[in-house]
């Protein structure tokens, strides 16, 4: 009944779809690394960019892409500042929870903001490359999932170099691994969280602007966003970003070939499915040791 | 803390965020008891100005104001001026239904008007019917409000969701064999409304020998859709129908032409309808068809005047939910004028018995209802045609122009 051209076809799709949940999900477990803090806001920040986007090349034409020059920087320095100036306030013994609530009602100011200002209609970028496709063995791969797809895969392997081979990587690696131990060798732990939190919120800039070329988006969409990606970053090993990405992987093209068997509406429970065969069987994540040693 | 409780913190919140709800509202004013031939006929109704369905909910509280306005304007109903009551639901079933209790038996309203969409309108119908009280309602179709066994229900559109494609069923069966679609592919939104419209065509042609090829579901919140167009482009169908509401018909139809699908027919509800859709979709929206019950253009005389009211009101165009919201005004009205009285009591039932062997002239044309309150009526045919939407179904005086088929390629 079902086709092999048809599974190949999904396959190549899930892959691509996965990308995209790698890259989105890269921050998410950046934040719990280096500070422990539970950023719910993630995915609305994401919609926020996806926004700036939509907004960006339909007021000047251009491409939606060229909209990264500006977010990117900006974004960072809007997670710097969110770092600085609420995080770091936050007490660390009860950091996990008060974050929640913290970054839950930053999420709902985006939100509201978005609806304000642009109402809840849903928006799509009209391409002109929208609907253009490459064929691979027979199975068709659009052209906006090829992007979005090595838009991930650059800025995540960027994301990787920066904490393997630079200065600051290490510094922030030691920062996530003994906080006071680096604070020890002089190393301002308090200035490098905030730049932590600014490359966080840079991937989401960058996500944003990939998944504003796949769909529509409206203020709300963030919530259908942020329970797939927690679940994916606890599967991964929360602070793992290798793990991450292969958890992203791995359940985006689960998702979409299940698809095939059980249809939409179940296809999407294997995020959660997954969560909980994590927490019983591997509670400490698939793919992340311990959490002192990521990365 | 361990990494388990970490781990487990993150999957509590990933709960909560799925579990985010609420809105606020407020209650509205009131009105005494006293009938007085001078007082104003005071007609209750609550909407859902916030949450889910505010957007519609909006759109139908504009069309009762239109024709409240109008009616006042013209000297009222049966000589009395007429004054609206509207609460606020916040688009939840629970609160619809103490919103009608109050507004029947504390407020005191003589008439009363439906609520936006089926999940809204059944509770509401049900509080409605146990006072005996006449409930005409702008917009919900799906099966289940007829089958719910109210008697005091009237739908104030032309067609109900099922009947939604019959002129266009009406018309791929009257096709010659050879040129004739043989398969089709069907989504449908997990809504009872956009599945009732994609399956009233399904049953049809499929009762003609159409084979269905491929046949899925998806949730109301889904975006991606490059599964279900893999699917569908894998099948090859000759036609592919959507039952849609937006975003769903958006992504779907980029997902199709992405994987280089060409239909010979696409038809999709409520989507092409909405002036964001050849935004977002630009020339691919040439030769998409979408079933329609209310169209600006139409030529019935009290449609002119509402779109000029409505124009003056507003500064721009009604749409459908509007439009409803209207006809529903008229259909009381009508009723009204016909048995002379606007009251609780015995005068519901005379309103009821009346608009059971009545026809009424409205914006949308004539209706006429069954035993349950269905509209007896069918759906216009849209189609994008030289960049225009326009009316190619039924073939009559409304028809702007012949419905093309094959379409031309997306």
């Amino acid at each position: 009944m079902v086709s092999g051209a048809l599974i190949f076809q999904s396959l190549i799709l899930g892959l691509m779809l996965g990308g995209l949940y790698a890259l989105l999900a890269s921050g998410l477990t950046m934040y719990f690394g280096i500070m422990r803090v539970v950023m719910l806001a993630h995915s609305a920040a994401i919609i926020l960019s996806a926004y700036i986007a939509w907004r960006f090349a339909t007021l000047t034409g251009l491409d939606p892409m060229l909209s990264l020059l500006g977010t990117v920087p900006v974004f960072f320095l809007m997670g710097f500042l969110t770092q600085r100036l609420l995080v770091s306030r936050l007490r660390p013994a009860t950091m996990s929870m008060m974050s929640v609530l913290l970054t839950f009602a930053i999420a709902l100011i985006i939100e509201g903001l978005l609806g304000y200002f642009f109402t809840g209609t849903q928006r799509r970028i009209n391409l002109p490359y929208g609907t253009a496709s490459v064929n691979v063995l027979g199975a068709s791969l659009p052209v906006v999932q090829i992007i979005s797809f090595l838009l991930a895969t650059v800025s995540m392997a960027a994301l990787y170099v920066v904490l393997k081979k630079t200065r600051f990587g290490w510094a922030l690696r030691a920062t996530i691994q003994h906080k006071e131990a680096a604070q020890l060798v002089g190393i301002n732990t308090e200035r490098l969280s905030g730049y932590g939190f600014g490359l966080g919120l840079a991937t989401a800039a960058v996500g944003g602007a990939a998944l504003s070329l796949q769909v529509t988006i409206y203020p709300s969409l963030h919530w259908h966003w942020i329970g797939p990606l927690m679940a994916i970053i606890v599967v991964g090993g929360l602070g793992s970003i290798p793990g991450a990405a292969i958890a992203a992987l791995v359940l985006g093209t689960m998702r979409v070939m299940l698809e095939i068997p059980f249809g939409p509406t179940w296809a999407q429970t294997i995020f959660f499915v997954a969560l909980f065969v994590t927490l019983m069987v591997r509670p400490q994540g698939f793919f992340g040791g311990r959490l002192a040693q990521r990365f | 803390m361990t990494t388990k409780t970490w781990a487990a913190t993150a999957a509590t919140t990933a709960a909560i965020a799925l579990a985010v709800a609420g809105c606020a509202g407020q209650s509205g004013g009131g009105s005494d008891g006293e009938e007085n031939p001078d007082d104003p006929i005071v007609i209750g109704v609550s909407l859902p100005l916030t949450g889910d369905f505010a957007e519609p909910g909006k759109g139908v509280q504009r069309g009762y104001e239109v024709w409240v306005d109008e009616i006042n304007a013209n000297g009222g109903l049966l000589g009395r001026q007429v004054e609206l009551i509207v609460l606020d639901d916040g688009s939840d079933a629970a609160r619809i239904v103490s919103d009608y209790e109050s507004l029947i038996a504390q407020e005191g309203v003589d008439l009363l008007f439906g609520p936006f969409s089926t999940r809204l309108v059944v509770p509401s119908a049900r509080v409605a019917q146990e006072y005996g009280m006449l409930f005409v309602e702008p917009a919900g179709a799906a099966a289940e409000v007829f089958e719910s066994g109210f008697d005091n229900l009237f739908y104030a559109a032309p067609a109900i969701a099922d009947d939604h494609y019959n002129h266009l069923a009406e018309y791929i069966l009257s096709m010659p064999e050879d040129i004739r679609p043989q398969t089709a592919a069907y989504a449908a939104q997990d809504d009872p409304f956009a599945q009732g419209t994609a399956y009233g065509l399904r049953d049809q042609l499929e009762a003609a020998g159409i084979e269905t090829v491929v046949d899925e579901v998806y949730p109301p919140n889904a975006t991606d859709f490059n599964q279900i167009a893999a699917q569908i482009a894998a099948a090859d169908a000759d036609i592919v129908v959507g039952g849609t509401l937006y975003q769903d018909a958006v992504n779907l139809i980029i997902a199709m032409q992405q994987l280089g699908y060409q239909p010979r027919m696409a038809a999709f509800s409520t989507a092409p309808t909405n002036p964001e859709f050849p935004e977002a979709l630009g020339s691919a929206v040439e030769g998409i068809l979408s079933p329609t019950g209310y169209a600006l253009e139409a030529s019935y005389p009290s449609n002119v005047e509402f779109v000029e009211a409505y124009n003056e009101m507003f500064g721009t165009d009604p749409q459908e939910d509007e439009a409803n919201a209207y006809t529903t005004g008229q259909v009381v009205a009508a009723a009204v004028e016909a048995v002379g009285c606007a009251e609780q009591g015995e005068c519901q039932q005379q309103l009821i018995d009346w608009l059971r062997t009545n026809s009424v002239e409205t914006v949308v044309g004539e209706l006429s209802w069954d035993e349950a309150g269905r509209p007896q009526g069918a759906h216009m045919i849209l189609q994008y045609v030289g960049g225009e939407i326009q009316i190619v179904l039924p073939e009559g005086e409304a028809q702007m122009t012949e419905l093309v088929y094959p379409k031309p390629e997306w």
